[in-house]
């Protein structure tokens, strides 16, 4: 014969150009929803994944280092401070520290590079103590420099693709015009080391004519306090201790601002859902005041209207709720990019998760908010009596 | 079913008062009356004569302002008690169908699904084969699968009659069930509702103002004032 | 904040903020992981110079994930004589500039990358509707030789050439004859990089006949 659900949602065909924009307002905002509950979780977990891959956990640079470190990277390495090299002992004798590793960072200026040139990123690196500081690298092809002396160089994949450099081929470092041979390339790891190209922290030493390191990389003990450390390091003349675990903190602070504000859009955006579907329905129900009095006059109780017409919510909420988060799942990688643009620092991978409990949780969410916005019209029709219709025929 | 004294409705002295702004109308002024099992009443009167009112209190649609009402030997009204609407519903659906002057039929289901509608809500045992052999005796067999907006006036009225009987009611009420016909279709229908009355047995209180209708019942009632005489 | 350390302050925080943003510089790249392929640096000023005659010029690619797929990409290999190449070229998107002259393609330009000395070399050469090398130009090549090669004398030698000159020689094993074998090297030293060059072109005119000149006369 025919149930309640066909009458619900055969009624919600009637007036399809109402519905499809409610459905529409529904779908954008559990998309949204969705989308940001997803980049909450992923976004966190990606960027935990970058700072671990740093390897080490806090960073000492010249002070002044941050602003020049960004001038140098776009003027070719010039007004660069250094750090003596006595520096790295004197750290890594203190007790919390696990390992210590020496990087001289060097940016050379390569004019036919891209469009107006581009920056070379070298890394002098220090043999015995960085491969184990970065224990998940991955070699495409070869492995680490013979010596601390050699004329050779890592390359990250993206640096090696870039040149078409395989094992055995030479690079020329520009500016300096110094060859190297291409000793190893490294696996894609989707960071910053993609780009980079490594080399004997003594060879680059000599290629840029400097006695002095950059930056010193510290791995802390296990169980060590590292706020602790953090301090006792910034008290260290002219020095700059960046902490990975302390960046972080700010950047999910700054994150977590912009999430509340997002946040609160998706809310705004999904009270104004839930508004069109209490509007939708409620016209709904005036328009069919006579039907829902004849209906009573067939039997149907109060409560039976009430339920007729919150099934109608309930199909709008989650034929809306399910095409919005199918639609946020499709596109969660223009969502990533997005997101990408947005924000002042993104890690790599997926910024927006949304697994199955993900959905589920937003599905609930919009059904909930739907079901509720869906009481009052609900309530209003179930009082519709009967007479009213009778009479209204005047 | 009923209790076997033959008496379907008794109405003693039923009135309701209308309040408009301080202005107080009585709209039904004591009305008594007996409809039987079986009776085919036409109620007819001048527009505003309180047929609608009367009718409504008697297909207990509504709670009279006083006095008393008996559905087969049952009180329904009376004793200043006040039914709400669930009781009302309750009584209703097991007693009354209604059809109306507007056939209210919902546009988005099909012929054959309007007449079903009633199930979805209640349903008395026994009604299981009533919606296609409704259809089938009102002629609607060939229309079942169209949609209201697809199917004259007449036709229309022909599924309301059988939405209304489709969980077999003891009494139909009929508010002008012809005024939006031409003489033709109303003729048509005129007759189903004799044909019902006489070979189904089924009680009918019609409203009208078509002498031709209002003919056909036995009994004729004209309102005059929110009182009710009976002719003949 | 943190009570006890008063003296980390919104600033310093912000200074590694800063910091953290330049480290994370070079990753940018990283996040468009499609393959390199070879442009011109300044499409409006190089096109005006290697195609003075045209007034227009619109950008297309081609590709072998597009077209062909791996059965196009090995029978190219073989055109060419060599081994496959390590960066996946399936994928590689080859940007083709063609030339108008009042609404009329001319020509086209068309660069690749090869493997050079110490780096890639990025060779482009105009060419005609008939496939002939109007102009060659390197835009990008590492060591001390490269002004040798950039030289107007060492370019000349490739104009007027076309895929068949290419064809009676093989810049793998330097084995041939016709023009392209008597080509001079300016640079005796730069022996990957003289062959390379001339490997580029080869590449780039079968790569132009497989993708444009081919398809232009089966239109015919
Ligand atoms: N809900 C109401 N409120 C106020 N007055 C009403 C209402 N319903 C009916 N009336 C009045 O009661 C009287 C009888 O109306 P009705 O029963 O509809 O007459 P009829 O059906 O005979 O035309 C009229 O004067 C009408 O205006
Ligand atoms: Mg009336």
């Amino acid at each position: 014969m025919i149930s309640r659900f066909q009458i619900a949602s055969k009624n919600l065909l009637r007036k399809k150009s109402r519905t499809t924009l409610t459905l529409i307002g529904i779908m954008l905002s559990s998309w949204v929803l969705v989308s940001l509950l997803g980049f909450n979780r992923g976004y966190e977990t990606a960027l935990n994944r970058d700072i671990d891959n740093m390897g080490y956990q806090l960073m000492v640079m010249a002070k002044g280092c941050p602003y020049e470190a960004a001038t140098m990277m776009l003027q070719g390495g010039a007004g660069l401070r250094y750090i003596e090299q006595t520096m790295v002992n004197s750290i890594a004798a203190r007790p919390e520290v696990d390992k210590v590793t020496p990087i001289l960072m060097q940016a050379f200026f390569d004019p036919d590079k891209g469009d107006g040139g581009g920056i070379a990123g070298y890394f002098g690196i220090d043999l015995a103590t960085y491969p184990g500081m970065k224990p998940f690298f991955r070699f495409r092809q070869g492995g680490w420099f013979k010596n601390d002396t050699a004329a050779e160089a890592v390359m990250g994949y993206e640096a090696a693709e870039l040149e078409q450099r395989e094992v055995g081929d030479m690079i020329m470092v520009p500016e300096k015009n110094v060859p190297l041979k291409v000793v190893g390339i490294l696996e894609r790891t989707g960071t910053q080391d993609d780009g980079t190209i490594y080399v004997p922290l003594k060879t680059l030493q000599k290629i840029s004519a400097i006695d002095k390191i950059t930056t010193i990389g510290i791995k802390v003990k296990k169980d060590a306090d590292i706020t602790k450390l953090e301090n006792s390091l910034y008290q260290l003349p002219d020095m700059q201790v960046v902490s990975f675990t302390q960046v972080k903190q700010t950047i999910m602070k700054l994150i977590s601002t912009a999430r509340m504000m997002v946040l609160s859009i998706a809310i705004i955006a999904l009270l104004i859902a839930m508004i069109g579907v209490v509007n939708t329905i409620l016209m709904s129900v005036m328009e069919r005041i006579q039907e829902i009095g004849i209906l009573k006059t067939m039997g149907a109780m109060p409560i039976d209207i009430f339920f007729l017409v919150w099934t109608e919510t309930l199909i709008l909420c989650s034929v809306g709720g399910i095409a919005g988060i199918g639609l946020a799942i499709v596109f969660a990688r223009l969502s990533d990019i997005l997101v990408r643009r947005i924000l002042p620092y993104s890690p790599g991978g997926e910024l927006v998760a949304i697994d199955i409990r993900l959905a589920l949780l937003t599905l609930a969410v919009i059904l909930g908010v739907g079901l509720l916005s869906g009481i009052y019209p609900a309530w209003k029709a179930g009082r519709v009596r009967p007479l009213d219709s009778i009479r209204s025929e005047g | 079913m009923t209790t076997d004294n033959g008496v379907s409705l008794e109405a003693r002295g039923l009135t309701r008062v209308y309040c408009r702004g301080s202005e107080k109308i009585n709209a039904i002024d004591g009305v008594s009356l007996t409809i039987r099992r079986g009776d085919f009443v036409s109620f007819t009167g001048p527009s505003g004569s309180g047929k609608t009112t009367l009718v409504n209190l008697l297909g207990c649609l509504e709670n009279p302002s006083s006095g008393e009402l008996d559905l087969a030997g049952r009180s329904i009204f009376g004793g200043g008690k006040i039914l709400g609407e669930k009781a009302l519903t309750r009584i209703r659906r097991d007693t009354f169908g209604y059809i109306f002057q507007n056939f209210y039929l919902i546009p988005t289901l099909t012929v054959r699904e309007n007449v079903a509608l009633p199930l979805a809500f209640y349903k008395k045992p026994g009604v299981d084969g009533e919606v296609d052999r409704l259809l089938g005796m009102l002629g609607m067999n060939h229309r079942m699968h169209h949609l209201p907006g697809q199917i004259s006036g007449g036709e229309m009225q022909r599924v309301a009659i059988a939405r209304a009987l489709v969980n077999r009611p003891d009494i139909l009420l009929a508010d002008e069930p012809t005024g939006n016909l031409d003489t033709k279709r109303a003729r048509e229908i005129g007759e189903v509702l004799t044909d019902l009355n006489r070979s189904a047995g089924l009680t009918i209180v019609m409203v009208t103002h078509n002498p031709d209708m209002a003919r056909l019942g036995g009994r004729l009632i004209e309102m005059r004032d929110g009182q009710a005489f009976e002719s003949g | 904040m943190n009570p006890g350390y008063p003296n980390r302050s919104i600033s310093r925080i912000l200074k590694q903020l800063m910091l953290l943003m330049v480290l994370m510089l070079p990753a940018v790249p990283t996040t468009t992981q499609a393959a390199v392929n070879c442009e011109l640096n300044y499409p409006a000023s190089d096109v005006a110079r290697l195609f003075p005659e045209s007034d227009n010029y619109k950008i297309s690619y081609f590709s072998f994930a597009r077209q062909g797929g791996e059965p196009l990409l090995r029978k190219v290999e073989a055109r060419l004589g060599s081994v496959p190449a390590l960066y996946a070229p399936l994928n590689v998107p080859y940007t083709l500039y063609e030339i108008y002259k009042g609404g009329k393609r001319i020509g086209y330009i068309h660069g690749v990358n090869q493997k050079g000395q110490y780096g890639v070399l990025e060779v482009f050469v105009s060419l005609d509707m008939k496939g002939m090398i109007k102009a060659f130009y390197i835009q990008r090549m590492a060591g001390q030789w490269v002004n040798k090669f950039t030289l107007p004398k060492f370019g000349k030698q490739f104009v007027g050439l076309t895929l068949r000159d290419f064809e009676l020689y093989d810049p793998v094993s330097g084995k041939g004859s016709g023009k392209v074998a008597a080509m001079t090297n300016p640079a005796p030293l730069a022996v990957t990089d003289f062959y390379g060059l001339q490997r580029a072109v080869k590449k780039n005119l079968v790569l132009m006949d497989e993708f444009v000149y081919s398809t232009q006369k089966g239109k015919q």
